[in-house]
């Protein structure tokens, strides 16, 4: 019987042991983790710039941007930034200067091509050149080792006949515009 | 056993596969396009240049300084009435009456034009400066005024060389001096 009475005891101060622990302060740390990820791709990106040489841009440091040569002619006065490199006797050429910066990430490529084409058949009278490369409405390589993220200046050049309208010259005091298409592949 | 097999074989199919498909995103060309829109108006130009004559170094056509270009000179040198002298021996000298004498030398005046329809142009010219008492300024035997374009042609030709000759005339009661004149020539497009 007192054998009995002691295991009693015992099982209730063990018991009591435990609700004692129960009682203790709660725990006051906790940890997390997160999981980050990145998908770092590549590319390469293309933008028009001033030069400072040549007529100030529309909408500069985008892709889509305007160069307005104002009015032209053989003779006459020209706009700032646009000279009249040559006249003949049958045409004479207009030019500006712009700069192309092509900026890359996440590529081994050191340099890029550049390609040009208009977008639409030239005016009557006129020819379009970058760099001395007559454009037409297919693609014409301009550059093959171009540097990126650097402005690179290149010559625009309008090459006019002096033929009077309706004889194979352009329309005078008309605006004339003309789209051009770059392309920046990275080699 | 042969289960095991297949399944090992189609595990690196599928991994060589997701190898060669890595490889051809990488072998893409990257590549960024753009425009560049051009605006521009063209308009009728003509311009007048003076040029050296053919015969030009002969009697009657001394060069001209800048030639080539809408702003040269020409040097008549120093002449006087006694004894016909004259220094340039391109200057074509001579009296004319009892009391005047006469220089005078050629030169080719060019119009060209561009963009435009016009046939011809209309070419005239003045002085700048009113001359002393009893000297003259002629073009091709039309005296030149202050008072405005004085007319040499009607309908010159574009691009062609048209020969004019500078003519100056001195009586001999002018006192010793320099004579200087700015002549512009004008033409216009009809």
């Amino acid at each position: 019987m007192l054998k009995k009475y002691i295991s009693i005891m015992r099982g209730a101060a063990l018991a009591a042991l435990l609700m004692c622990g129960a009682s203790l302060p709660a725990q006051t740390t906790a940890s997390g983790v997160i999981n980050g990820s990145l998908n770092n791709t590549s590319g390469i990106a293309i933008q028009f710039d001033s030069d400072p040489a040549g007529v100030t841009l529309g909408a500069a440091g985008t892709n889509a941007a305007t160069a307005n040569f104002g009015t032209v002619s053989a003779f006459g006065p020209l706009a700032a930034g646009v000279t009249r490199p040559s006249v003949t006797a049958t045409n004479f050429t207009v030019r500006t200067i712009f700069d192309v910066q092509v900026t890359s990430g996440g590529l081994t490529s050191t340099s890029y091509t550049l390609t040009a084409n208009l977008a639409a058949a030239t005016p009557s009278g006129m020819s379009y050149k970058v760099d001395a490369i007559t454009l037409t409405t297919a693609l014409q390589t301009i550059q093959v080792n171009g540097s990126y993220n650097t402005d690179i200046a290149h010559n625009l050049d309008l090459v006019i006949l002096t033929a009077a309208p309706g004889a194979g010259g352009p329309a005078v005091n008309t605006p004339i515009t003309t789209t051009i298409n770059f392309t920046a592949t990275a080699n | 056993m042969s289960c095991n097999f297949k399944f090992g074989g189609m595990k690196a199919l599928l991994a060589m596969g997701g190898l060669l498909c890595l490889l051809a995103s990488n072998a893409t060309a990257q590549t960024s396009s753009g425009q560049l829109t051009i605006t521009m108006s063209v308009q009728s130009s003509i311009t007048l240049v003076f040029q050296n004559n053919p015969s030009v170094g002969t009697t009657g056509f001394c060069p001209l300084t800048n030639a080539g270009t809408n702003n040269v000179g020409l040097d008549f040198g120093t002449a006087a009435f006694p004894g016909s002298f004259h220094t340039l021996a391109c200057v074509n000298y001579q009296h004319i009456g009892a009391a005047v004498y006469q220089v005078s030398s050629a030169f080719d005046v060019v119009v060209s034009k561009s963009n435009s329809s016009s046939p011809n142009y209309r070419l005239a010219a003045q002085i700048s400066t009113p001359p002393p008492a009893n000297v003259s300024w002629l073009l091709d035997n039309v005296t030149l005024t202050t008072a405005g374009f004085t007319t040499l042609d009607t309908a010159d030709n574009y691009a062609t060389p048209i020969t004019k000759t500078l003519q100056v005339q001195v009586k001999n009661s002018v006192p010793a001096q320099p004579l200087l004149e700015t002549i512009t020539f004008l033409a216009t497009a009809n």
